[in-house]
């Protein structure tokens, strides 16, 4: 019928104006991203098509999309050589990337959160996979149970559960070869937590509770922590002031200054650090607290970057966040242009 | 000159001058006395006549045929020396003053003597002379004379020429005759005629006898063509005839018809009134006449609440001129100019000449169908469909009768009945305010016309489906002349169920915006489980908008982007508010409505200005009712969409400001909690519980 056609289309229109974007992945190839929106899709865009120069409208567009929760939205991906792991509201799932670019997508497994209460059925916001241990890698959920949970990935099964933290977990990163794991949590803390053993926490920095990065004003939770590669520092913000934690010592160190923004994404890259969050922008910084530079974006609210470090030749950085657009810098300084994350 | 000729005279004269000399003294001894003109023809030395002088005279003349005139200037030029030598030996012999008279005397008697000779010569010279005269002057006469002759000749020649010429150039009338090919003819014509054992070698002959066949044929051509023109006529006499019966016969049904009538009405079968309404169909112009026939049909066939009929004079129909009339502004100046003559109306200005041209461009056809749409809550829509015979296009004029409950009074929505508004977008893009025929364009530019869009309160509105209705596509087949009754047939159905839908789901939006107005969102009993009990936040007041105030707001960009709102919407304000804090929602109802769910646009006042560009919370919330609208939905009463999303917008936003403050700080605020939610910031996004269990009465996270 002509008018549901007309329906669908504005439909379609308002999902696109009203898509976000939490997560973006590279191939193990470095030659295709997979991005994942708030509807429960995975996209798979082309790199090779986008940096040509012959790109046209249509190498913006994904090559494909697929569902890959049924429940909503997708909060997190991870890579391994041969997996592509999706997670956030429902379970989590693993996806051969042959498969995927194939076309054919198919689902390898699929792990359920243990469930706490019957009302809701805990989303995992945050997923890392720790390759560093030959013998067996495992993957770390950050849960909406508040808890952090760690798999076998050979296995599939379920190792250790670390609870301690009163409200759910933004984000989730690892530490001593996956032997210590670092979860930064909606109720304003940090933890560090022995990966190997349930327990308590071996440490917990409140940075809301120190004077020079807390915000009261934005609330005390902190939606993402990233250690740098000599694992002496740590970074986290969200309320709170983005701050650089010396870890021996647990003190505060360096804060980056973010006015009226919240940051929702921080990484170390190289010497430099780059985080973003409620802002229309990308701060890239120095280690010492200075602004190295500030990028315009898309997205109003962004919540992830992504730098393809698995090719030389589609080095990229993506900038993903409440727009259907994810944005790709070539060079770090500026965008170049746009995927258009469209359901079709 | 004269002198030589003299000396040489002389000189002929001493030629012979020692003969002369003796004859002379011969002579001279004898006759002495004689007179001076006897001895000139004595020295002439021939015979002498001494018979009378004239034929002396006469000798004389003879005399010069005879003599050479060179022996005669030799003589005279011996004489003239004997005269010089005598007068020479005087003069020498008086200067040697030697007295020799007598020698004196005797050379001048010789000189004297030799005058005498030079006299005669003198004489036959004249003689001579006029002699030669005479014979120049017959000469001179015998040419004449053959000149003349020549000429004679010569016109002679030249008028014989002419003639010859004239018979040449002499035209016979059987050359302008075309006669059959000579193969023709020695084919097709008898013997008798042809003689080719004559004409073959001999070409006049031929000639003639071609003639002869032509005739002949022609002849016989004649007769048939005079046989042909007695039939015709013959016929006509009979067709004649005939057509008389037939006139006759007219009368005779027409009283049998009017004889029936009364049967007609016992029995209660209106034919004879379809029957008038179906000639009158006749008359109309043939898109609305597919239009009717189609409307009649449809209605005969499936629908009772459908009422088809054609209004307007009859009469002036017959009479109406359908031909386009002739536009053209060199027409209106002859006509200017004939009105010049008159003069009566001589200044005429260019506002009433373009005020003509209109009403010509514009013109109706005097009949006009009018279809009633009745509806089963008692609303009938009326429908009055026009054919502009210029423009060819259909207009329709709307009416809206409303049933005795409808709500119909509302501020912000006075509009949505107007005839202008209530059939906008019927279809897709159909806003009829334009004209649907492109070629239209280009005429009313021609005739310096303004745009259709500023006659359409005059003529009514040219939607694309009232052209469908009459059997005109304009984009699939461009003869505009020839209506297709498929096209027609093809969307009546639809089209009337489309009007219908369209009435109900208007009356039910204006029911639902007078209630807005009075601040009250009325949710029916159906959807009452999709909200809480208890919604603390307020509609505190419903307005009108406009789309310029739409576009000129800094968050609405987005949507504008997204090309989600167009300028034929309809813009509202809703501002609802809990405590401080303030929600302005601007709110987009297409005319579609309800097949398109109206849009909102959010910002939200409280302690600072949120709009979805620096909230994302604020985005969820528009998410929430743009976005997730189908579980608003029963499909049975769709139209109950709006007041819906407005309830879900105030439960958002009591959930928002709840969460906020929860998140912020426990301390004591103006906002209460009263909803309940298990977790208050669930994912990445710290997103709201906007989702309402209505099993058990919580707030989830979608």
């Amino acid at each position: 019928m002509k008018l549901n056609e007309i329906q669908d289309r504005t439909l379609a229109t308002r999902k696109l104006l009203h898509t976000t974007v939490f997560a973006q992945c590279f191939s193990p190839c470095g030659r295709y991203i997979a991005a994942a929106n708030n509807y429960g899709n995975i996209a798979i865009f082309s790199l090779s098509a986008v940096l040509s120069p012959e790109a046209t409208d249509d190498s913006f567009k994904p090559i494909y999309t697929f569902v890959a929760s049924e429940e909503g939205a997708i909060f997190c991906l991870a890579s391994t050589d041969i997996l592509l792991i999706s997670a956030g509201a429902g379970n989590i799932h693993a996806w051969k990337w042959a498969d995927i670019l194939n076309k054919a997508p198919k689902q390898v497994w699929a792990w359920a959160v243990p469930k706490k209460n019957q009302f809701t059925i805990p989303e995992v916001n945050s997923i890392v996979v720790d390759q560093q241990e030959e013998s067996s890698s495992r993957l770390f959920a950050g849960c909406g149970d508040n808890d952090v949970h760690v798999w076998d990935m050979e296995a599939g099964q379920q190792l250790v559960s670390l609870s301690g933290h009163e409200d759910y977990i933004h984000c989730v990163a690892t530490k001593n070869k996956g032997r210590e794991c670092v979860s930064a949590s909606e109720d304003g803390t940090i933890r560090i937590w022995d990966s190997r053993t349930e327990g308590e926490a071996v440490h917990i920095i409140e940075p809301y509770k120190q004077e020079i990065c807390a915000r009261p004003e934005f609330g005390k939770w902190l939606g993402c922590v990233a250690m740098d590669p000599s694992e002496d520092w740590l970074v986290c913000g969200g309320g709170p002031q983005l701050s650089l934690w010396h870890l021996r010592s647990i003190n505060p160190t360096t804060t980056f200054d973010t006015p009226g923004a919240t940051q929702k994404h921080v990484m170390f890259y190289e010497d430099a650090m780059i985080s973003a969050g409620s802002k229309p922008l990308v701060h890239h910084w120095y280690i010492n607290g200075d602004l190295k530079s500030e990028v315009p974006c898309t997205p109003t609210s962004v919540f992830n970057v992504s730098i393809n470090t698995n090719s030389d030749t589609h080095k990229v950085l993506c900038v993903a966040g409440n727009s259907a657009k994810i944005d790709v810098c070539t060079n770090f300084g500026y965008r170049a242009s746009s995927l258009i994350f469209t359901q079709d | 000159m004269e002198r030589n000729l003299a000396s040489t005279n002389s000189v002929m004269a001493t030629k012979d001058d020692k003969k002369r000399k003796r004859t002379i003294r011969s002579e001279s001894s004898t006759d002495m006395g004689i007179a001076g003109i006897e001895i000139k023809k004595i020295k002439s030395g021939e015979t002498i006549r001494k018979d009378s002088r004239t034929s002396l005279f006469y000798t004389e003349e003879e005399e010069v045929d005879t003599r050479d005139p060179k022996n005669d200037l030799e003589l005279f030029r011996t004489a003239c020396n004997e005269v010089e030598n005598a007068a020479r030996k005087i003069h020498d012999l008086k200067k040697k003053k030697m007295h020799a008279t007598s020698e004196i005397e005797s050379s001048r008697v010789q000189a004297s003597l030799q005058f005498v000779i030079l006299k005669k010569l003198n004489r036959l010279a004249h003689i001579r002379c006029k002699k030669v005269r005479e014979k120049t002057n017959e000469a001179k006469q015998d040419i004449e004379h053959q000149h003349l002759q020549l000429q004679n000749m010569l016109y002679e020649t030249m008028h014989l020429e002419k003639e010859i010429t004239k018979c040449l150039e002499f035209k016979s009338k059987d050359e302008e005759i075309e006669l059959v090919p000579e193969s023709d003819f020695y084919r097709d014509a008898p013997e008798a005629i042809s003689r080719p054992e004559k004409t073959k070698s001999d070409e006049h002959q031929r000639t003639l006898a071609r003639l002869d066949w032509e005739l002949e044929q022609r002849m016989q051509l004649f007769l048939k063509l005079k046989d042909a023109q007695g039939k015709r006529e013959n016929i006509e006499k009979d067709i004649k005839t005939k057509e008389e019966y037939l006139n006759n016969l007219h009368p005779k049904l027409d009283s049998i018809l009017s004889a029936t009538k009364p049967v007609q009405d016992y029995l209660e079968m209106p034919f004879e009134r379809i029957r008038e309404q179906h000639q009158v169909a006749g008359h109309l112009p043939h898109p609305l006449y597919v239009l009717f026939m189609q409307a009649s049909a449809y209605k005969q066939a499936c629908d009772k609440y459908l009422n088809v009929t054609i209004e307007g004079d009859i009469d002036t129909a017959k009479s109406f001129d359908m031909s386009t009339p002739d536009l053209d502004e060199d027409s209106d100046s002859e006509q200017e100019e004939q009105e010049k003559a008159s003069s009566k109306r001589r200044r005429k200005t260019t506002d009433i000449r373009k005020l003509e041209r209109k009403d010509k461009v514009l013109r109706k056809h005097p009949l006009s169908v009018l279809l009633e749409v009745k509806t089963k809550d008692g609303n009938k829509l009326c429908l009055t469909f026009y054919y502009l015979v210029a423009l060819h296009i259909i207009t329709v004029s709307i009416k809206l009768e409303t049933g005795q409950d409808a709500v119909t009074s509302s501020v912000s929505g006075e509009d949505l009945l107007s005839p202008d508004s209530i059939l906008c977008d019927l279809y897709a893009g159909d806003h009829g305010n334009t004209t649907p025929n492109p070629a239209n364009h280009y005429e009313l530019n021609r005739l310096g016309l303004r745009e259709f869009g500023q006659y359409i309160v005059q003529v009514g509105l040219p939607y694309l489906w009232a052209q469908w209705l009459g059997g005109l596509d304009f984009l699939a087949d461009r003869n505009l002349q020839r209506p297709q009754s498929a096209v027609s047939a093809g969307h009546m159905q639809k089209t009337i169920k489309e009007l219908r839908k369209r009435v109900s789901s208007r009356l039910s939006l204006l029911r639902q915006l007078s209630s807005l107005e009075r601040n009250a969102v009325s949710v029916i009993s159906q959807y009452q489980s999709l909200f809480p009990t208890k919604i603390v936040s307020q509609l505190t007041s419903w307005k009108r908008s406009t789309y310029n105030d739409f576009c000129s707001l800094s968050h609405t960009k987005t949507v504008m982007d997204a090309d989600l709102v167009s300028e034929n919407d309809m813009y509202f304000v809703m501002v609802a508010s809990r405590g401080t804090a303030r929600l302005t929602s601007q709110v987009v109802i297409a005319h579609d409505y309800p097949a398109v769910a109206p849009l909102f646009v959010v910002s939200v006042k409280w302690r600072t200005e949120r709009t979805a560009v620096n909230d994302y919370h604020i985005r969820k919330m528009e998410e929430e009712v743009n976005v997730h609208y189908n579980e608003l939905i029963i499909p049975q009463s769709r139209d109950q969409i709006l007041s819906n999303q407005i309830q879900r917008l105030l439960m958002c936003f009591d959930i928002y400001l709840e969460t906020e403050v929860e998140n912020i700080n426990n301390g004591v605020s103006e906002i209460a909690k009263e909803k309940v939610f298990p977790r208050c910031s669930r994912g990445p996004n710290r997103n709201k519980p906007f989702r309402y269990c209505s099993e058990v009465g919580i707030f989830t996270h979608r």
